[in-house]
């Protein structure tokens, strides 16, 4: 239940000071490319903010989202989104269970209409009438509409919220759709990624409530901050593409040698995400730097491209076949039109040589 | 399917399709034609039709002395273009993956910086190319549009992919979606104009080859 | 007792850019006292060597702060006054974030005003809370 008190005080009896409130802008107004004067402004709108009634919605979803969440690196620092937030509904986080559960999130809707924010991952199944995901009984897609009527702003977390995901993916056996296509014109972010960066989450959570307003959004309703720059740019192994220094197998002379992954499928070029900047696990490692390509998990269908390891200036149909039939029938054409030129010449050459026909003279 | 998706997928699909069968139309509809055998002996000392054939192809690479003058230029620019089109295309690493994957083959690529040098000289001897089709007198009155077309078509996959590689003007994955589907154009449209050249050089030259060389002629 | 000692030994090109530009920062601070502004050193294309090199280069001063602030924050005032080092770990002591704050003193160190408005209120109601303990 959101309280009518500000973030400022209530975090204050807790023992959370107004430096802390600090430290916690710097680091998220760095994260999200904003300049350091912008952390006092953060702060003191933070400190200003009541706080935030988030509900949480999850539909066909593996639950990496949320796991990537609250499993983040520094239990201190990030956690205190969850002191900024309420999270009056969330499957895998809540103690209510049951019936009890679903009247905590009717009971959040009555109490901040107009002003609670609905978080949501996993896709809707719209197959049949929506019964392939059902809780409590009702479909996602009943369960979505309902709850994000009086909802300030919608934000679809992980990629199968905000563009199918995995059960999108060929041949869509549910008829999962991305939220994008069910919230009409409520106010929508798309925080994509398999799973997402928990920075991005939690960032974009912060500057909303910070300045009240949603981020800059690019054309897939994706955060600038976070999505601005593709993976390419940000790559260390980029000096090695420069140079055309590539690894042809994995594990191989030039793997070893840390070589740029164009050629085993990275899909980094065309991939937007903070990971090669931000990095996962505290500023660990990320799926490059572990000698595996990017696989472009928050761009759209990803699943789809033709595979995970093939190379993007790479064709992604089979051509085999279609090439062969076009083989056969150009020969064929060019074979046909070659008989129908030498019908021709044969049928001229016959004329030539045949006698003149006997005309019949003008006395006959 | 966003652009890039269909340009790697259905257009260059259709495209290959479209190279395959209009180029082997044309080919055999040219090859299977009648022949005019030549039924007089060679001249003495003549040599074999296909050795005929052969030279004639050899030497027209390089015009005759009394014509290099008026000729020089289209001469040589057109070799600085072939030659920058063919390190180009396969010099360049990412295009030797997109041919191994539909034939198998590979070699080791250049430096791509390297290539992308030779595609700024490449681009700008196109240039060089239309501009004199535009300004000499005799080359404007023989070109018409699918001239003009066959230069647009070859020079888009040119500037496209310099575009590309330097990451200018657009987000990149829709500057590749573009090269890509500049090629997918190319290749449509190859079998049906002047760019047919490429196969059919060898068989015209060497038919005037053969004609001339049981003369005794070295043409 | 020698306290400022900058180190020396190799510094390749981004982290000496990243030098470059606390110059500019210092000199805007020697000219404007209330300058404040912020280098966040790991959105850099640094790497971990580079921010080694620039943590040697730029020493150590007189001023080392431990803050527990939602987790450990250690800020060093570097061997070039004006110039502090600020590494935020996490709870396994890995670094989280890292900057070069520019300024007469980083601000995570002043008091905010509403702490001390409510510390003084706090320990004001505690001097007036019976003497229970009081020892006369």
């Amino acid at each position: 239940m959101s309280q009518a008190r500000l973030l400022g005080e209530v975090l204050r009896e807790r023992g959370v000071s107004r430096r802390a409130f600090l430290k916690y802008a710097g680091y998220m107004a760095s994260l999200m490319a904003l300049p350091p004067s912008a952390a006092g402004a953060m702060a003191e709108g933070l400190a200003k903010a009541r706080r935030q009634a988030v509900i949480w919605l999850s539909f066909q979803e593996c639950t990496g989202c949320i796991e990537s969440l609250t499993r983040s690196f520094s239990p201190s620092l990030e956690d205190l989104i969850f002191d900024f937030i309420s999270l009056d509904y969330q499957h895998a986080l809540q103690a209510a269970s049951g019936e009890a559960a679903e009247e905590a999130r009717r009971q959040s809707m009555r109490e901040n209409k107009g002003k609670y924010i609905v978080i949501v991952d996993g896709s809707v199944p719209m197959g049949d009438g929506g019964v392939y995901s059902t809780v409590a009984g009702h479909t996602n897609q009943a369960i979505l509409a309902e709850t994000i009527a009086d909802a300030a702003a919608v934000v679809a977390v992980g990629t199968c919220a905000a563009f199918g995901g995995l059960p999108e993916a060929d041949p869509n056996p549910t008829g999962a759709v991305p939220i994008s296509q069910l919230v009409g014109d409520k106010p929508l972010i798309n925080i994509p990624g398999c799973p997402p960066m928990p920075q991005a989450m939690a960032g974009t959570l912060l500057h909303i409530l910070s300045f009240g307003k949603l981020p800059e959004l690019d054309h897939l309703h994706r955060p600038r901050a976070f999505f601005g720059e593709n993976i390419h740019d940000r790559c260390y192994r980029r000096p090695f593409y420069e140079r055309g220094l590539f690894a042809k197998a994995f594990d191989d002379e030039g793997a070893r040698e840390g070589w740029c992954l164009y050629e085993l499928g990275c899909k980094g070029p065309v991939t937007y995400n903070a990971c090669a900047s931000l990095k996962w696990n505290g500023g660990v490692s990320f799926p490059i730097q572990s000698g595996h390509g990017c696989i472009g998990c928050s761009e759209p269908r990803f699943w789809d491209r033709g595979g995970l390891y093939r190379a993007l200036p790479t064709g992604t149909s089979d051509v085999r076949k279609v090439i062969g039939i076009a083989a056969v029938a150009g020969v064929a054409l060019g074979a046909g039109a070659a008989a129908l030129a030498r019908r021709r010449s044969a049928a001229t050459r016959d004329a030539a040589a045949a006698p003149p026909a006997k005309t019949p003279s003008p006395q006959e | 399917m966003d652009l890039l998706d269909f340009a790697r997928g259905p257009a260059l699909t259709f495209a290959g399709a479209v190279f395959v069968l209009g180029t082997l139309w044309r080919l055999s509809g040219v090859l299977l034609l009648p022949r005019l055998r030549d039924l007089s002996p060679p001249r003495e000392g003549a040599p074999a039709p296909w050795r005929g054939a052969l030279g004639t192809v050899l030497r027209r690479m390089w015009p005759r002395r009394e014509f290099l003058d008026r000729t020089m230029f289209s001469t040589v620019n057109s070799y600085v273009f072939h030659i920058g089109l063919a390190v180009t295309v396969f010099g360049l690493a990412p295009h030797i993956l997109f041919i191994r994957n539909f034939s198998g083959l590979s070699w080791p690529a250049l430096p791509s910086n390297v290539v992308f040098a030779v595609g700024v000289i490449t681009l700008v001897s196109l240039f060089a190319a239309l501009a004199r089709r535009l300004t000499h007198p005799v080359l404007k009155l023989l070109s018409h549009t699918g001239d003009y077309l066959s230069w647009a078509l070859t020079t888009l996959p040119v500037l496209t992919g310099l575009l590309a590689t330097a990451h200018l003007g657009a987000r990149y994955e829709t500057l590749l979606a573009l090269h890509i589907l500049s090629i997918a154009a190319f290749l449509i449209w190859f079998p049906f104009g002047k760019l047919m050249h490429a196969f059919l050089f060898v068989f015209s030259r060497g038919a005037t080859g053969v004609r001339f060389s049981h003369r005794g002629v070295k043409a | 007792m020698d306290t400022l000692s900058p180190g020396a030994g190799p510094i390749d090109a981004p982290a000496a850019a990243v030098l470059r530009e606390v110059v500019a920062r210092l000199q805007r601070l020697a000219r404007e006292p209330d300058f404040s502004d912020a280098i966040d050193l790991h959105s850099l294309p640094l790497g971990e060597s580079g921010r080694e090199q620039l943590r040697q280069r730029l020493g150590q001063g007189e001023v080392d702060c431990a803050l527990q602030v939602a987790g450990a924050t250690r800020i060093c005032e570097t061997a070039y006054a004006g110039a502090w080092w600020v590494r935020h770990a996490d709870a396994d002591d890995r670094t989280q974030h890292e900057q070069i704050v520019i300024a007469r003193v980083p601000a995570l160190l002043l008091a905010h005003s509403d702490d001390i408005g409510d510390a003084a209120r706090r320990l004001a109601e505690e001097l007036a809370a019976p003497a229970c303990q009081e020892i006369s």
